[in-house]
């Protein structure tokens, strides 16, 4: 199986970008795992968020002339990979930075968005907070005003603990839903500390309360729907990215530890049920792997209906890896228990990403019902 | 009856085909062969109703916060969740009375785990687990140790200082290996207890001993020969204390975070002769089993009670998924309607219902396989089972001397390893198999559905729904990986009494 990432399947353009999350992911990532994912949450990995914000990870969807790379979601694909084989915290940092900018360029698309890419670019743009883990259909929604003035909650922001800026979306007077851009040191905002959750710790999350705080309006009154339900395809490739990278670290660690551990008088992955524990994790990757890159491909080039395939890509990939990393901690025995091996941070995190951009199973009725809408 | 005639020899033609009944349906067949079944229920509808009181007042309070004080602090042992559970004699509660325990029978211990399970799989585990040490020192049958140690055990209840029993097999290189006489000759074991003047001299590293850190005694499983450890197993019982042992690291675990695991350190370590639960010395040259068979016997004794405790855990763990996911979803709105009236959250629910209703059905045919077949079938048969119930607790202090008696030993081995049918265990050990690992499966469907039905909300800590999935998924390796157990019901059930089928 090519271990990889899925980018050799794009396009060799890509390679390159690919291969700095990998070197990123080995230099930054892999050592502190176990200290980054610790509670209480300390210094989180500041300096790495920074360098990762300088090699360009938080830029990749920004366009260029705001001082991004001004890429696809396809494009972002390899490095969230390659990022989450080693560590999905900051693989979900980037995911949350990049739904929230997809959202914007929605809107840009519509309305002239400068101002707003000017408050969260430049050379010392700290990463967007954003609801990356919910849908709009299950979020308990804060209220504007006519003026933009937004009051009441919004749970589970993702960065929320560290963002300057985050990107929110609230229900206006007539019940249509808008999105708007909030500054996160305004005094009406008041955050919770970081939500513990069950994995990726170290891209924690708050709740947040508004009162009365100013918001600037993203794109056009009420189309916060239709923003975020094109974020939602794009950023799609995203989280199976996240997942897969998962998966496919999960199988390396799998994979290593059964040829070095004995039992029995023989390595245990010459014991044919260990092997096909690994078989099933390996042809999950694989299935994964092809998923993906059928949903990179139709994102690249625009084919018709490529939005199926990067939201299929997301809802099975991420019940793959949810499967298969509680096998890849079940092939470590009892090490696979301990936070001195990645498995059970792999279990955890998959199963946190798996809520990525909603409830998975809102997210399948949802796919339904537009092959519904278009077959009517 | 039906009007077609069954002679004698064709229905006996017809049971003996698989399956059989006395495999499996043991609910079915204890109606006629265990005691008065109203005495019986009586005892698990009390224990049910304790453990949920215990759970009102003890458990629910505590265990998110338990969990969060070992995330900051993995040396944080949870001691007065502990003494509580002593004071309501949680630990002594399905002692036998004989020696001095509650006498609750064995049967009603499953329910009573699931219970707290429902709320906490970790602090069940945490009561449950001091029965897995109850359960190898008594699978010894050596009744002088266990009168003495389950004795120590109420009169810590009673000073207020709790002695809890641990077991101990489980080293570095070896885990699989050694759950199963069959491999543990091609293990690489660690830990060796050398023969001396007056006792074992041990030497060696135990891993991942549940409530090690918290307990008073230790069943340490060791052997005395490395060339064949198969035939020579040593059972010791080691209190702490004892020069030459030492506790090393807290595992930093996933879930179940305040079950401590810990590491045991022996140096050199002196246990006396009268420490020794069995060794191979005690089973007779001239014996109707073998050595192997005994220890295998002793294995499977203790793995057939608690395999089935660990289902129960499991159910708990699904239980508790499905009950927070189900409250969860009676007021959540999604797409502007509750989510309980989505239909395929309403299809989900029932899924998980089932779940819960097929393992518990599952657990308890396990037990019920125990009571007729087990380690503690003897305390089912009517007359010991009312004799345990209705004598006075004093009667049996009086007669408590003679149970140091080595003819009372020799009687209960007899009883228990060398006139112990093969097809007995066979029952007793397939089914605990059967269970922990179907049951144990179910607790990380569940727990993953409950996230699932439940989004981030489920993730989060103080909703409590994801604690259940890093919890269950430990059920899924102790005891037995499932792989092991899986290998189990091939050995006992599936593949007996086929001459072709080899194993491992
Ligand atoms: C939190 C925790 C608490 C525990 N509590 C206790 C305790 O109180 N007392 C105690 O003694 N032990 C305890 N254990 C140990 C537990 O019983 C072992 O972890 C378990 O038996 C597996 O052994 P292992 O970890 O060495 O895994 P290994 O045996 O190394 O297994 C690794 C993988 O290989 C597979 N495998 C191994 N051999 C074979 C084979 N022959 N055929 C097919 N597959 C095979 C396994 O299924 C597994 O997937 C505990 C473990 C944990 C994690």
């Amino acid at each position: 199986m090519n271990m990889k990432s899925s980018a050799n399947s794009i396009s060799e353009e890509l390679q390159a970008f690919s291969d700095l999350a990998r070197d990123f992911a080995a230099r930054e990532l892999v050592q502190q795992r176990e200290e980054n994912d610790r509670y209480p949450f300390g210094e989180l990995f500041t300096q790495s968020i920074k360098n990762a914000g300088v090699v360009g990870f938080f830029g990749a969807n920004l366009p260029a002339e705001y001082g991004g790379v001004g890429m696809v979601a396809s494009a972002l694909a390899p490095v969230l990979e390659n990022l989450s084989m080693a560590d999905a915290s900051m693989a979900c940092i980037v995911f949350t930075n990049a739904a929230a900018i997809e959202i914007i360029n929605q809107a840009a698309r519509e309305t002239d968005c400068a101002k707003i890419y000017r408050f969260i670019g430049g050379p010392d743009a700290k990463p967007v907070a954003f609801h990356s883990f919910t849908c709009l259909e299950e979020i308990d929604m804060p209220r504007a005003d006519a003026k933009g003035i937004i009051s009441g909650r919004l749970n589970f922001i993702a960065l929320a603990e560290f963002a300057r800026y985050a990107v929110i979306p609230a229900e206006n007077p007539d019940g249509a839903i808008s999105y708007y851009l909030v500054d996160l040191n305004d005094g009406g905002v008041a955050k919770t500390g970081p939500v513990y959750s069950l994995g990726l710790h170290a891209c924690p999350a708050a709740d947040l309360s508004f009162n009365k705080v100013p918001g600037t309006l993203i794109g056009n009154p009420g189309h916060g729907e239709i923003y975020f339900k094109a974020m939602q395809s794009h950023l799609s490739i995203g989280a199976a990215a996240i997942s897969l990278g998962i998966m496919k670290g999960s199988f390396i660690e799998a994979f290593e530890y059964t040829k070095e551990r004995f039992q029995g008088g023989r390595q245990i992955i010459n014991w044919s049920e260990v092997r096909m524990l690994l078989a099933n994790m390996a042809i999950e990757a694989q299935v994964g792997e092809s998923c993906l890159a059928s949903a990179c491909r139709g994102n690249e080039s625009g084919d018709n209906g490529w939005e199926y395939s990067a939201r299929a890509a997301a809802i099975h990939i991420g019940e793959l890896a949810c499967r298969a990393t509680v096998d890849g901690v079940q092939l470590l025995g009892g090490n696979g228990y301990m936070k001195d091996y990645g498995q059970e941070k792999r279990m955890r995190d998959a199963k946190q990403v798996q809520c990525l951009l909603g409830m998975a199973p809102v997210r399948k009725i949802d796919y339904i019902g537009r092959i519904i809408d278009e077959s009517e | 009856m039906s009007r077609i005639r069954l002679s004698r020899k064709d229905k006996k033609m017809f049971l003996a085909r698989d399956p059989k009944i006395a495999d499996t349906m043991s609910s079915l067949v204890s109606h006629y062969q265990l005691p008065k079944a109203t005495a019986m229920y009586k005892e698990i509808d009390h224990v049910v109703a304790l453990a949920r009181k215990f759970n009102d007042e003890v458990v629910k309070p505590a265990y998110k916060e338990i969990d969060l004080e070992v995330s900051k602090n993995n040396d944080y042992l949870c001691w007065d969740f502990i003494k509580k559970a002593n004071e309501w004699g949680l630990y002594t509660l399905f002692l036998p009375k004989m020696f001095g325990g509650g006498g609750i029978n064995m049967i009603a211990m499953y329910p009573f785990v699931e219970e707290i399970a429902s709320v906490c799989v970790g602090l069940s585990n945490v009561i449950g687990v001091h029965y897995l040490g109850v359960a190898t020192l008594s699978a010894s049958w050596n009744v002088r140790l266990i009168n003495k140690i389950f004795r120590e055990v109420k009169k810590g209840e009673r000073s207020g200082n709790p002695c809890l029993i641990s077991l101990a097999i489980t080293e570095p290189e070896a885990g699989t290996d050694v759950e199963e006489t069959l491999l543990v000759d091609r293990a690489r074991l660690g830990t060796f207890a050398k023969k001396v003047e007056g006792g074992y001299v041990v030497n060696g590293r135990k891993i991942f001993i549940s409530n090690g850190h918290v307990s008073t005694w230790h069943m340490l499983i060791c052997y005395s020969d490395k060339k064949n450890p198969s035939e020579n197993t040593v059972m010791l019982a080691v209190k702490n204390g004892t020069r030459g042992f030492s506790f090393g690291h807290h595992e930093k675990k996933m879930g179940q975070k305040s079950c401590v695991a810990s590491e045991l350190i022996f140096e050199d370590c002196f246990i006396p002769d009268e420490y020794i639960c069995i060794d191979s010395d005690d089973v007779p040259k001239n014996a109707s089993k073998t050595r192997v068979e005994v220890i295998q016997q002793v294995i499977d004794y203790v793995v057939s009670s608690t395999r089935a405790g660990v289902a129960a855990f499991a159910v708990g763990a699904a239980r508790g998924a499905y009950e927070t996911a189900l409250e969860y979803a009676r007021t959540k709105k999604v797409g502007g309607s509750l989510l309980i009236n989505h239909q395929w959250a309403q299809s989900m629910l029932s899924e998980m219902y089932k779940n819960v209703s097929m393992g518990r059905a599952g657990y308890m045919e396990s037990a019920y396989a125990n009571a007729l077949h087990g380690m503690i079938k003897s305390l089912y048969k009517p007359y010991l089972f009312y004799v345990n119930r209705w004598l006075p607790r004093w009667y049996f202090t009086m007669i408590s001397p003679l149970l140091g008696l080595k003819a009372v030993t020799r009687l209960f081995r007899n009883i228990n390893f060398y006139w112990y049918p093969k097809e007995s265990a066979q029952v007793s050990s397939g089914w605990a198999s059967l269970v922990k690992f179907a049951c144990t499966d179910l607790g990380i469907e569940n727990s993953q559905m409950a996230v699932e039905l439940m989004g981030i909300d489920g993730c989060r800590h103080d909703i409590g729904s994801e604690k259940f999935l890093r919890d269950a998924k430990l059920l899924q390796i102790y005891e037995g990986t499932n792989q092991l157990n899986r290998m189990n019901l091939f050995k006992e059930l599936v593949g007996r009494d086929m001459p072709e089928v080899q194993i491992f």
